[in-house]
């Protein structure tokens, strides 16, 4: 079971995504709470793909048998690219008077999946994740 | 759970104690509809707010960066400012972002607002 959206970068088509996580995640049996984690760091993935990839990008979702089976989840834009390594965690201790609060996709990302694997280079990037499917049957 | 059309109502439930209630997606656009709201009931005499996001399923860093503003407004104010009625996730990201630092977060509006007549603050 696979899902394949090529979305242009619009005011919030990252919502198409996350309804087809919805979807998705509710065939696969996954509880409510892993469906809008999964769906909060799509749409974080998908405003990066927006905000430094271009004019378009795909969401890919799929299922991945296994003990356990995960929902797999991939964003691909064409942009220029970015070294992941260069992003560290945020801090949240930084917040309070901080000027800029921007910048805290990546962290999401990372918080709110199991599993976040992130491959770039000019042209091409790529941040898959997973997230286990607990009540999968 | 992804309606783009945020929708707020404004109360004013005490003396200085203000409440909006957010249903909706909370991005730029839903989280400066509720700073708009928000700065309105501080123009207004309240100094302490509560957020309801009853309703509310999803959200992005950009509307919780603009919440996290709405929360220094009031700090600045010696004011305080209380959520309830999050979602897991959308609790998560308020730990992760450091939100819950600063602001209350509370299960339900009746445990919120209870608390500002336990902390005198209204």
């Amino acid at each position: 079971m696979e899902v394949v959206l090529h979305l242009p970068a619009v005011p919030n088509v990252e919502l198409v995504a996350a309804k087809a996580v919805e979807t998705l995640g509710e065939a696969l049996g996954m509880d409510r709470d892993g469906i809008e984690a999964v769906s909060v760091a799509l749409v974080e993935a998908c405003l990066n793909a927006m905000e430094h990839g271009g004019s378009s990008f795909i969401v890919r979702l799929a299922k991945e048998s296994g003990k356990p089976s995960r929902m797999r989840v991939e964003v691909e834009d064409q942009g220029r690219g970015f070294d992941p390594d260069a992003c560290p965690p945020d801090d949240s201790t930084r917040v309070h008077g901080c000027v800029s609060k921007r910048g805290w996709g990546l962290t999401l990302i990372r918080e709110l999946m199991d599993d976040v694997q992130i491959s770039s280079k000019p042209g091409k990037t790529r941040v898959c994740m997973w997230k286990e499917l607990e009540n999968a049957p | 759970m992804n309606e783009p059309q945020i929708n707020l109502k404004t109360t004013v439930l005490d003396d200085g104690l203000g409440l909006i209630s957010a249903a909706g997606y909370i991005n730029n656009e839903g989280g400066q509809a509720v700073a708009d709201a928000a700065s309105e009931l501080v123009g207004g005499g309240c100094n302490s707010l509560v957020i309801d996001l009853d309703g509310t399923r999803i959200i992005n860093s950009i509307g919780v960066s603009i919440l996290l503003e709405i929360m220094e407004k009031i700090m600045e104010g010696d004011g305080k400012l209380a959520f309830c009625n999050l979602t897991p996730t959308i609790a998560k990201t308020f730990e992760i972002m450091g939100l819950d630092q600063y602001a209350g977060i509370f299960p339900d509006r009746e445990a919120a607002v209870t608390s500002f007549a336990i902390d005198g603050t209204t």
